[in-house]
């Protein structure tokens, strides 16, 4: 843990040159055994994406979105095929060399929040910034808070705001370590239709000043419409 | 934005979570949830299982402390050498041979005898200690001028015609200081009270009272007898290699009634007897730790299962596997340590109760609490809680990071074998660090293994039972018993773990009730209460007379004198023994012999034929020492007796009722082979209520003769028993608040899923009051069934003991019957109410919001 990042990420310095874009994945299947045999989830999916591209994953339930998200967060492992994360080929790695390489430089934004109940709106924020030890990450914490406008509820808990406010605080979380690239799971899907509208812009206007690579998962026409690109699945493969 | 730039230069730059800002991290983490009921509950239960082992663990190292930091003081020399005849000739150390007096040890001697002390109509028995001017040789005693005063170091010896004495003796012959009081034939002036002297704690077991006098007045009250009970102390003092070589030369001379004792000998012999008795207090304490294991491992599993979604979401911002084991084992650790220490302080806090219960006196003059016991606690603290928890916490770590988007997932199972080894060595260690030994440990685990089974079974059909009450019963009684019967699992553990502190409360306090204050009502009316001890050959015509005059019945007039057992078949006893069963009690002391044609009352020939008035060379050996020795009828039996030594054949073997109160021996022989032996002699006598006031005219009359009142020792024994029994009940007080926190833990795992429940009863319109007489039901009928089973077994277990070590018919307790449930239903009852009262007070709007 104490090794320079260098040591461990040997490809950083050269990962631009290396692969195309910031995300990519080649013939990406998953398999998963059921009591009916094997039951397909992705079949010979591949993208990239280029480092400040907003990419929308779109599809019916059940079409393999939040599976993709999954993969090419590093947060499973595919059946068959290659995913890159930036500039790491994720099969090398295990469980906790992919850990590594999201700690600070992977942003989430889950529909359901993910806040822990027990800390407070900063300190919820705070968590990534502690995780990867960041430099001054209580003043980061308090800037990315007021930056999605709840400064005035630092000190409250995700049980005493909104749903809208508590989606606010998640996505202060994923972007307050400055990541490269944000993750977004249906992050209105969990909302009515105006906190959606100011979350989604929320999302982007972060996303745009900070020039981070977005990658979101939706179902929500509109919200994808604001996407550069978008990618449609049907089945598990993209039509 | 400059801000901005530079953070990511440094996230980008900086290696994540430095292992000090994941302990930090971890910590920061429980501080916010510090509110939570896991936590609490976790916890609670460590405190009051390391409470209970650090109660026990401080008061058994100050006693220890108390013993090895009197040293030689504790012997009052540096070898003491005991025996129940004077020895006469000593090593050639000493000029001249004959008695100790000369060479370069120095030396004392002493007698030590039961009498009578009497003062006007009062009597008391006094264990006399009659010393020379040297006594003691090491050490100090401490003489005072009236009880409880500090007292000033002086010899132990008394002026001539005066003693001292133990101020527990002056109460009892309503004395004081300067009274005049008899003992035998002579008077003597009570001089002082002993405020110290070596190796006394303190009256723990003061049956009869010390009294010092001079040795050389020993004759003047014509109290010994040939026969009477007399032990020879010698003490030596000296360089250390003299004495070795002293102690070197003395010891093949010395048979198995004589004892030589160096004085860190002495101390560790005492201390061995001292460390057993400690060890089964210890491992009681132990219960109540494993009880609290149960209740934090409910706590720790779901604590565990509630943080899965933490784990994956640190999983997915960056935490590898290896800092989230540091973060929750950082956790664990702090709240191991917070409770360990806890509950330090409550055992400093009950060991000074318990000292007070257990040594009245001696509580203020034991040394002060020691480091080591903290330690050891904390130790068995944080043992007990890695045992309890760390399955927990390896599935926790187990949590895969997707989670995050797909909530269903479990975390990745582990190998059952590995859990169960991990707490499995945990805990036995634990047992093993406490009960010391191999056997002990499998004697405890099997034991606990046993009990937990039957409780278990109990339990579940306990529960069965309950479906068919369930099913008559209707409203709120019905729906408590439904939650009841629908976590079974949490209500076979809540059952059994509460039904174990209740039922060895309970037989506790069966065993206080029958076996000490029971079996004392349980003698027949006209049970003899007093012994008459001592009596001269000359006095026994007379004491007849005495007696039948007085109408007293009284047992035959038994001679009795005082033999060792030395050989079988000609070869020496020992020798005939098993290698473990050679330190029998009976070959290390003493054995009164008596002689009579007429078969005693209450025995009862098992084997051969009563010897009759055949005047041979015959004994009747009792069952119970023929078993422990392996003797036969037919064997040749060796006793020394003084100077002499004789045969005899066993021709009967008998069984005794010992508890006839009658005077019962191991050895009687047949007519015609003591008789030329000195004898005092024994009987028992029944002194009605109405006539006690003949007793005083008895001992005016034969001031010699011991009287022992049976009443006396009884009250006595029971009130020692009194005082253990009180420690263990303070100990228990432990155990029962383990099983609470069982209860409320089992009832926190389960709060969500009933707060939901709740929610949607309340939705469809059940009212509060429905919704809180649910749960009474539901806990009410848990403490029931839990005292209505421990009583069962409480029962089944004192049956047990009363018939197979003590004798005793078969009683029922209906009073148990009623008290347990009662207590069980209180104690569970009110506990569960307390904690899961909130889930009927929740507007139904607020706890949908808060489950979704």
């Amino acid at each position: 843990m104490t090794s320079p990042a260098h040591a461990r990420f040997p490809a950083e310095s050269s990962r631009s040159l290396q692969l195309p874009g910031v995300v990519s994945a080649r013939a990406l299947s998953q398999h998963v055994a059921t009591a009916d045999g094997r039951l397909t989830i992705l079949d010979d999916v591949g993208l990239a994406v280029k480092a400040g591209e907003t990419l929308a994953i779109t599809g019916a339930s059940g079409s393999g979105k939040s599976t993709l998200l999954g993969l090419l967060a590093g947060l499973d492992q595919p059946s068959a095929g290659e995913v890159f994360l930036l500039g790491q080929r994720l099969n090398d790695l295990d469980e906790d060399a992919r850990a590594r390489l999201r700690a600070g430089r992977v942003g989430f934004v889950f529909q359901s929040f993910q806040l822990l109940p027990a800390l407070t709106a900063l300190e919820n924020i705070l968590l990534p910034l502690e995780l990867a030890g960041h430099p001054a990450a209580r003043e980061r914490a308090a800037y990315w808070l007021d930056r999605v406008g709840l400064a005035a509820r630092a000190a409250h808990t995700p049980r005493q705001l909104s749903g809208g406010e508590q989606q606010r605080v998640a996505i202060a979380r994923a972007f307050a370590t400055d990541p490269e690239i944000v993750f977004a799971d249906e992050p209105t899907g969990n909302l009515d239709a105006d906190t959606g509208a100011r979350i989604i812009e929320l999302l982007f206007e972060l996303n745009a000043s900070a020039a981070t690579t977005l990658i979101l998962v939706t179902h929500d026409d509109a919200l994808a419409a604001r996407c550069q690109r978008r990618l449609h699945l049907h089945a598990g493969r993209i039509a | 934005m400059s801000f901005l730039r530079k953070g990511r230069c440094a996230a980008a730059g900086s290696p994540p979570a430095h292992p000090l800002r994941v302990i930090r991290l971890g910590l920061w983490l429980l501080r916010r949830e510090r509110a939570s009921g896991e936590w609490r509950v976790l916890l609670l239960a460590l405190i009051i299982g390391v409470g209970s082992v650090a109660t026990t663990g401080f008061l058994g190292d100050r006693l220890k402390r108390a013993m090895s930091e009197q040293g030689a003081s504790f012997l009052g020399a540096d070898l003491l050498v005991t025996s129940p005849r004077p020895i006469e000739t000593w090593p050639g150390l000493f000029t001249g041979g004959s008695a100790p007096g000369g060479g370069a040890l120095a030396t004392s001697q002493a007698l030590e005898f039961s009498s009578m002390v009497t003062r006007g109509e009062v009597f008391q028995l006094a264990t006399l200690r009659a010393v020379d001017a040297a006594y003691p040789l090491r050490g100090a005693v401490r003489i005072a001028p009236r009880p409880f005063a500090a007292g000033t170091p002086r010899p132990a010896q008394p002026p001539p015609g005066a003693i001292y004495v133990e101020p527990s003796l002056l109460p009892l012959l309503s004395a004081s200081v300067g009274d005049q009081v008899q003992i035998g034939e002579a008077h003597f002036r009570i001089a002082g009270v002993v405020a110290e002297e070596p190796g006394q704690l303190g009256g723990v077991f003061g049956l009869a009272p010390r009294v010092f006098m001079r040795a050389d007045e020993v004759g003047r009250t014509g109290v010994l007898q040939p026969g009477s009970r007399v032990t020879y102390l010698y003490q030596f003092a000296g360089e250390p290699g003299q004495l070795a070589a002293f102690g070197a030369a003395l010891k093949p001379r010395l048979d198995s009634t004589q004892r030589l004792i160096g004085s860190r000998e002495g101390v560790e012999t005492l201390r061995g007897a001292f460390a057993n008795a400690d060890r089964y207090i210890q491992l009681t304490a132990l219960i109540s730790l494993l009880l609290s294991v149960a209740a934090i491992a409910v706590a720790a599993h779901h604590h565990a299962l509630r943080h899965y979604d933490q784990a994956a979401l640190l999983r997915c911002l960056g935490a590898t596997a290896a800092q989230l084991r540091s973060l929750y084992a950082v956790q664990l650790l702090a709240l191991g340590l917070l409770g360990s220490v806890l509950g330090v302080a409550v055992g400093a806090l009950m060991q000074q109760a318990l000292a007070l219960l257990i040594l009245p006196e001696a509580a203020t003059r034991l040394p002060a609490l020691g480091l080591a016991p903290v330690g050891a606690a904390v130790a068995s603290g944080l043992l007990a809680l890695a045992g309890a928890s760390l399955p927990a916490l390896m599935r926790l770590i187990r949590v895969p990071p997707l989670r995050v988007l797909r909530r269903e997932l479990p975390p990745l199972p582990v190998a059952a074998w590995a859990s169960a080894a991990v707490s499995g060595s945990a805990l036995l260690f634990l047992i093993a660090w406490y009960a010391g030994d191999a056997r002990l440990v499998g004697g405890f685990v099997g034991a606990l293994a046993a009990l937990a089974a039957v409780l278990i079974l109990l339990a579940r059909l306990a529960l069965l039972a309950g479906h068919g009450v369930q099913r008559m019963a209707h409203g709120p009684l019905r729906f408590g018993l439904a939650q009841l019967l629908r976590h079974r699992f949490d209500s076979t553990l809540q059952l059994g773990a509460f039904t174990l502190a209740l039922f060895l409360v309970a037989l506790l306090a069966l065993v206080r009730s029958d076996l000490v204050a029971g079996w004392h009502q349980q003698l027949p009316p006209q049970t003899p209460n007093y012994f008459l001890v001592n009596i001269a050959p000359q006095q026994q015509q007379a004491v007849a007379a005495y007696l039948s005059q007085h109408r007293l019945q009284a047992s035959a007039l038994y001679p009795m004198v005082r033999g060792r057992l030395v050989s079988k078949n000609g070869v020496p006893i020992a020798d005939t023994l098993p290698e473990g069963t050679r330190d029998s009690n009976t070959l290390r002391r003493e054995l009164n012999l008596t002689w009579t044609a007429t078969l005693p009352a209450n025995n009862a020939v098992l084997a051969g034929r009563w010897h009759g008035q055949r005047p041979a060379a015959e004994i009747s050996v009792e069952s119970g020492m023929a078993e422990r020795l392996q003797l036969a009828v037919g064997d040749l039996l060796g006793f020394q007796v003084g100077d002499q030594t004789l045969a005899a054949r066993i021709t009967s073997l008998r069984s005794v009722k010992w508890d006839s109160m009658q005077p019962n021996f191991f050895v009687i022989f047949a007519p015609g082979q003591l008789d030329a032996l000195p004898a005092s002699a024994i009987a028992s006598v029944y002194v009605p209520p109405d006539a006690t006031r003949v007793l005083p005219g008895f001992v005016k009359t034969f001031p010699g003769i011991t009287v022992l009142a049976l009443d006396k020792l009884i009250a006595n024994i029971e009130a020692v028993f009194a005082q253990i029994i009180g420690a263990i009940q303070l100990l228990l007080g432990f155990l029962l608040a383990a099983g609470i926190a069982v209860v409320v833990a089992t009832l926190l795992a389960s709060l969500d899923a009933r707060r939901q429940e709740a929610v949607l009863l309340r939705t469809l319109g059940a009212q509060r009051a429905y919704l809180a007489r649910g749960l009474w039901s539901e806990f009410l009928a848990l403490g029931l069934l839990a005292g209505l089973i421990a009583s069962a077994c409480a029962e089944i277990a004192m049956a047990l003991i009363g018939e197979r070590l003590f004798d005793l018919p078969l009683r029922l307790h209906p009073w148990l019957w009623l008290a347990l449930p009662l207590a069980g239903a209180l104690l569970v009852g009110t506990s569960g109410w307390l904690t899961t009262r909130h889930i009927t007070r929740v507007p139904p709007m607020q706890s949908i919001r808060t489950l979704n």
